[in-house]
């Protein structure tokens, strides 16, 4: 069943069939049914979510980033008659189990036993590549190895003779690239072939260990070889019971070494019963001695582990590659790192190219923003309730359903789209083309200072965009606590829901302090201190977290620099609208609904004469003064938790609610914005509020809680309670007393 | 519906004159200040990390009666393993407590059948024996996940892993066992004990033992006290590190470290247990790291530092940072760190700190050494 390799064939373990579909479902495999199992293995940004698209035709989004896929994604499709099932493993650098995703990546090769895993290489980086290659082939027996990138390795002056290194590694090498599916037919026919055994594979495994080691793993095997006589291969067994491998010594403890064994060598004789199974005393020896040996092992056993397989793949790459063509995309690659990282020039680079982007973003939104604003609200909503009547709902349903559920809804996409349709287009093309790595990599000081990751700088720029999105792509992020430093403050990035919160009163209340001429500039010059005030917050909340609760959580940094690949634009703009913009607004959608649902009823909702609004502002104001607030601007906040786009509307429907000031509104509950910031600012005031307000306003917009959607994808990317509370508690704790101090201090002074 | 909205209005504007804008006191703002700085300074005193009242009544709680049992029992057993005598006055000075209270506290254990006295003093019995290896086994298999898993400093996994060792089941120990991959070592060179409680025997001699010239590796290092453990850190000792003794007097140890000398306290370095060198291993002698590489230039990796331990040092395994791998610094960063080196045909960039615990062959490395 298995063929015989180098190092002799590797028993499988989890005995049958059945066994192994209940194996397959406890990795998380969904249940359906298929033909050949193909799984999908590789280093980080090797392009493994490039050649999953090309091979199942799906757009998953695939970036220029070492570490996308976290979660494991699964695609099927028809070849040659067969249904196939591919699985697509986290990128990691080895199978050491050293974490979750190499864990995830080893169980799947060694539990989940696809019929074929294929190893995805990056040609450029042959060597380093090779040593995952190997670990993979030293526990299946069935792989390809697929060679991608071919391209850019011509490129850089690389060229490989597949067919050596096929003889070399024992299985079948397929050379191409990906993302011009060069190869993928190929690529997808050898893979079918291995999986039918059509093809026999004899993979290449290490042979013999450091001296001290060899000796342990003799002696070792030959106890394996007395107790369970027929075993496929003690030596292997031994070598995993000196690697404390748990299958392995399940295996042996439970005496299911020894079924395994008769099933695989004695053909028809099946388990149960067939031979008098291994005396418990046997199998208690053989774990006393791999113990006694794990103990006479080198310490550094793992090291001199990882320093052979990297010989081994060294020797293989260097017999395999054909240096020495021409360099000239290398040398292009150099001169461009070499203006980009520049001392000199390197920041206001990066400052430009940012200020283009954020700029592009908020005045190339400002028209499509509108022009859905005239139809969903203006349009559209008098229309619904129109039909409302001409369908004679009851006044409360229709309030509800169109006055609530639906503008908000409509709100929320209207302001969040437009920018984010901009934004993440080309944050992907910079990201595609490699620029944002080089981002990372100058600006790793300033963050390394505040206990983070100098990847944090681009999560933030993210969250420039959508929260939501940010703490999505902190998953670029490999190391442990970095990575939850950078999900816990990504909410100081001003978001794109609250940029109009802020233009809009820093217009009305601050703009109106300079004169005439300079207003425009100076309530600009607010807003953007009110970002930077949070960029400069939000590394002293990481560098706080990092001295505090998350002190104790692993790091391990690294950053690779990949090289400059063209962008693609338009499957960038694809992949980037259908990934990242379409689900953060249906997320976004999803938590609109209950939230406009709640406004109309709060609003129309009477109790003991009042509306439920009306007791809560009363309810609210102490607290909300005592901070520069007022009740108003708590119950908005509290009841727009979806999203902070409907804070001001809903502000201005309550002001109106509970002063019954005139200048505006359709009702209770139904929001609203006025044309012009004027008309705004004097329904504001009317409504109580000063200067401070307003600046306590912009403050507590920077500062309080993530939005409803931003918290649940915290708790979908940390699996976890406690920091979602950490990350929803810490901004919100710092809003209230920075708003707090303002007030009193301003108070004293005044 | 229109008419509804507009009724819901009307019905509100009667009342709210009653409770609405009806200006309320504002507190004065010098109290309400006072009042914050108050509370402010309240909150850190309890719960400021190291003197807080709750940090206080959580160590507290730990000295409770089954913990100073269990700490007894480990301290017999770990007296009996060092072949040291074992008494009433040891206990009291080891778990801080009076003569009186020791004795009161052994003649429990002996009640409870963990305990005998023999002439050399109190002795487990078979199930005493079990459950202080079961303690001993928790302990260091928690410092292991420590050192391992988490990015705990060295100096703190010994006090953590004292309040684990008493809060963890032996279930929950076997499972981090699985989990982290059957360790048999913990991170300071001590054996972890099997569930069945087997252990080796402990190797090597005193660093005080050693003689001068001789190269030795650290096998082990205690970590207590603290402030001797922190002594052995600061001088840069790890297990596994290789370290040659330049000369011994009463009053220091000189060791000569990757070039550089270190002096040790006769104290402290009465808790560090080593073995000379077989004849197949080499020293350690580079005496550069990577930061000291040059820009452009390709240097060989000689060795991670041992004091790089856990996920980041499998990283920089994984990466292909093994002894003889070329190393390029090919790019530095806008801000001076970190620099980029071209490794295994990658560009990887790595921080100044993890640079300076490679350390790379020097042209000294590979030529014979003289006597100094």
């Amino acid at each position: 069943m298995t063929a015989a390799g180098s190092g002799g064939p590797a028993p499988r373990f989890g005995g049958c069939a059945e066994h192994r579909a209940e194996n397959l479902m406890r990795l998380g495999l969904s249940p359906d049914r298929w033909d050949v199992l193909i799984a999908l293995a590789g280093n980080p940004n090797v392009g493994k979510s490039t050649v999953f698209n090309a091979l199942t035709g799906l757009r998953q989004h695939t970036g220029n980033w070492p570490g996308k896929t976290i979660v494991r994604a699964e695609g099927a499709f028809a070849h040659r008659g067969a249904r196939v099932k591919l699985v697509d493993l986290p990128g990691t650098y080895s199978l050491q189990a050293g974490s979750a995703d190499e864990e995830v990546a080893r169980d799947f090769l060694l539990f989940g036993r696809p019929d074929v895993t294929v190893a995805v290489v990056d040609t450029t980086r042959l060597e380093r590549n090779l040593h995952l290659v190997l670990q993979i082939l030293s526990i299946t027996d069935r792989a390809v190895v697929f060679l991608n990138l071919m391209d850019e390795a011509r490129r850089h002056g690389v060229a490989v003779d597949t067919e050596r290194l096929a003889r070399e590694l024992g299985v079948p090498v397929v050379g191409g690239a990906a993302r011009t599916r060069a190869g993928i037919d190929t690529l997808l026919d050898t893979a079918h072939r291995v999986a039918t055994g059509e093809v026999s594979t004899t993979p290449f495994r290490l042979v013999g260990h450091a001296p001290a080691v060899e000796r342990a793993v003799a002696s070792l095997a030959e106890t394996v070889e007395s107790a369970f006589p027929k075993a496929a291969s003690s030596r292997w067994v031994a070598e995993r019971l000196l690697n404390a491998d748990d299958a392995v010594v399940t295996a042996v403890r439970s005496g299911e070494l020894g079924r395994i064994a008769d099933a695989e060598g004695g053909g028809g004789a099946n388990g149960d019963g067939a031979r008098p199974p291994v005396p418990d005393e046997a199998r208690r020896r053989v774990l006393q001695e791999a113990r006694r040996l794990q103990w006479a092992l080198p310490p550094d056993f793992h090291d001199t582990a990882t320093a052979r397989t990297y010989r081994a793949a060294q020797t293989i790459a260097d017999g395999a590659m054909r240096r020495g063509l021409r360099r000239a995309g290398f040398d292009f690659d150099r001169r461009l790192d070499g203006l980009l990282t520049s001392r000199r020039l390197g920041f206001p680079l990066m400052l430009a190219i940012l200020a283009a982007v954020f700029w592009l973003t908020i005045e190339g939104a400002n028209v499509p923003s509108g022009l859905l604003a005239a139809l969903l609200i203006d349009t559209v909503h008098p229309q619904l309730t129109d039909l409302g009547e001409a369908l004679r709902l009851p006044w409360w349903l229709g309030g509800l359903l169109f006055d609530g559920v639906y503008l908000a809804t409509a709100w929320v996409i209207a302001v969040m789209l437009p920018p984010m349709a901009i934004f993440f287009p080309l944050f992907t093309l910079l990201e595609d083309f490699g620029y944002l790595p080089r981002v990372a990599f100058n600006l790793d000081a300033l963050f390394r200072r505040a206990g983070a990751h100098g990847k944090q700088a681009l999560t933030m720029c993210m969250g420039f965009g959508c929260n939501a999105a940010g703490v999505v792509s902190t998953r670029i992020i490999d190391s442990p606590r970095e990575r939850l430093i950078a999900i816990i403050t990504n909410n100081f990035s001003l978001c794109n829901g609250r940029w109009p919160t802020q233009i809009l009163i820093a217009s009305i209340f601050i703009g109106a302090l300079a004169p005439a001429h300079l207003a425009g500039l100076v309530s600009a010059a607010a807003v953007v201190g009110v970002a930077v005030l949070g960029v400069v917050l939000m590394l002293a909340a990481s560098w706080l977290l990092s001295q505090t609760v998350l002190r104790g959580e692993a790091t391990s940094f690294s950053l690779e620099l990949p090289p400059y690949r063209p962008p693609r634009l338009l499957q960038t703009l694809y992949t980037s609208v259908i990934d990242r913009t379409l689900i953060v607004l249906w997320r976004a959608v999803v938590f609109a609904v209950p939230a406009g649902a709640v406004i109309w009823l709060i609003s129309n909702l009477t109790v003991g004469g009042a509306s439920v609004a009306a007791h809560s502002v009363a309810w609210l104001d102490g607290p909300g003064l005592l901070i520069g607030l007022n009740g108003v601007i708590l119950l908005a906040y509290v009841v727009a938790i979806p999203a902070n786009e409907i804070v001001i509307p809903t502000v201005l429907m309550l002001t109106v609610l509970t002063t019954g000031a005139a200048g505006g509104g359709q009702g209770a509950g139904v929001m609203f914005e006025l044309d012009s910031a004027d008309a705004t600012g004097d329904l504001l005031r009317a409504g109580g509020w000063t200067l401070l307000t307003a600046v306590n306003l912009m403050l507590f917009s920077l500062l309080h809680n993530p939005c409803s959607t931003t918290l649940y994808t915290i708790y979908r990317e940390t699996r976890s309670a406690r920091w979602t509370t950490v990350a929803a508690l810490l901004p919100v704790a710092m809003g209230v007393t920075v708003c707090f101090l303002l007030t009193q201090v301003w108070r004293l002074l005044a | 519906m229109r008419a509804g909205g507009a009724a819901a209005q009307a019905r509100f504007s009667d009342s709210k004159d009653d409770f609405l804008y009806t200006q309320k006191p504002m507190p004065d703002p010098a109290v309400a200040l006072l009042v914050f700085a108050l509370l402010a300074v309240g909150g850190a005193g309890l719960f400021w990390p190291a003197g807080g009242l709750v940090g206080r009544l959580r160590r507290l709680t730990d000295l409770d009666e089954r913990v100073r049992l269990e700490d007894a029992i480990k301290h017999i057993y770990m007296c009996r393993r060092a072949r040291l005598r074992c008494s009433l006055e040891s206990l009291a000075g080891r778990l801080g407590i009076s003569r009186g209270r020791a004795a009161a506290l052994l003649s429990r254990l002996s009640d409870m059948r963990l305990v005998r006295t023999s002439n050399t003093g109190p002795a487990l019995t078979a199930d005493g024996e079990r459950s202080a290896v079961q303690i001993v086994r928790t302990h260091r298999m928690w410092e292991r996940y420590l050192a391992d898993r988490t990015g705990v400093p060295a100096g703190e996994w010994h006090a953590q892993a004292e309040r684990m060792e008493h809060a963890l089941s032996a279930a929950q120990v076997d499972a981090l066992d699985a989990r982290l991959g059957h360790p048999v070592w913990d991170p300071h060179g001590d054996p972890i004990p099997a569930p069945t409680g087997e252990m080796p025997p402990e190797p090597g001699f005193g660093l005080l033992a050693a003689e001068p010239g001789r190269t030795v590796e650290v096998l082990h290092l205690e970590d207590e006290p603290r402030e001797l453990f922190d002594a052995l850190l600061e001088a840069g000792l790890s297990p596994g590190a290789r370290l040659e003794v330049v000369e011994r007097t009463d009053r220091a140890v000189r060791l000569r470290d990757h070039g550089r000398n270190r002096h040790l306290d006769p104290l402290a370095a009465a808790n560090v247990t080593v073995r000379y060198l077989a004849a197949d291993e080499a020293a350690d002698t580079s005496l550069a790291t990577l930061l000291d590489a040059r820009p452009g230039r390709t240097v060989r990796v000689a060795s991670i530092s041992r004091a790089c331990q856990g996920a980041q040092r499998r990283r920089l395994l994984d990466l292909g940072l093994v002894p003889g791998t070329a190393v390029t610094p090919e790019l530095t960063s806008a801000a001076g760190d970190p620099v980029a080196y071209r490794i295994r045909g990658a560009l990887i960039a790595l921080r100044g700190a993890q640079a300076r615990q490679i350390w790379i062959e020097t042209p000294d490395a590979s030529a014979p050494r003289e006597a100094t």
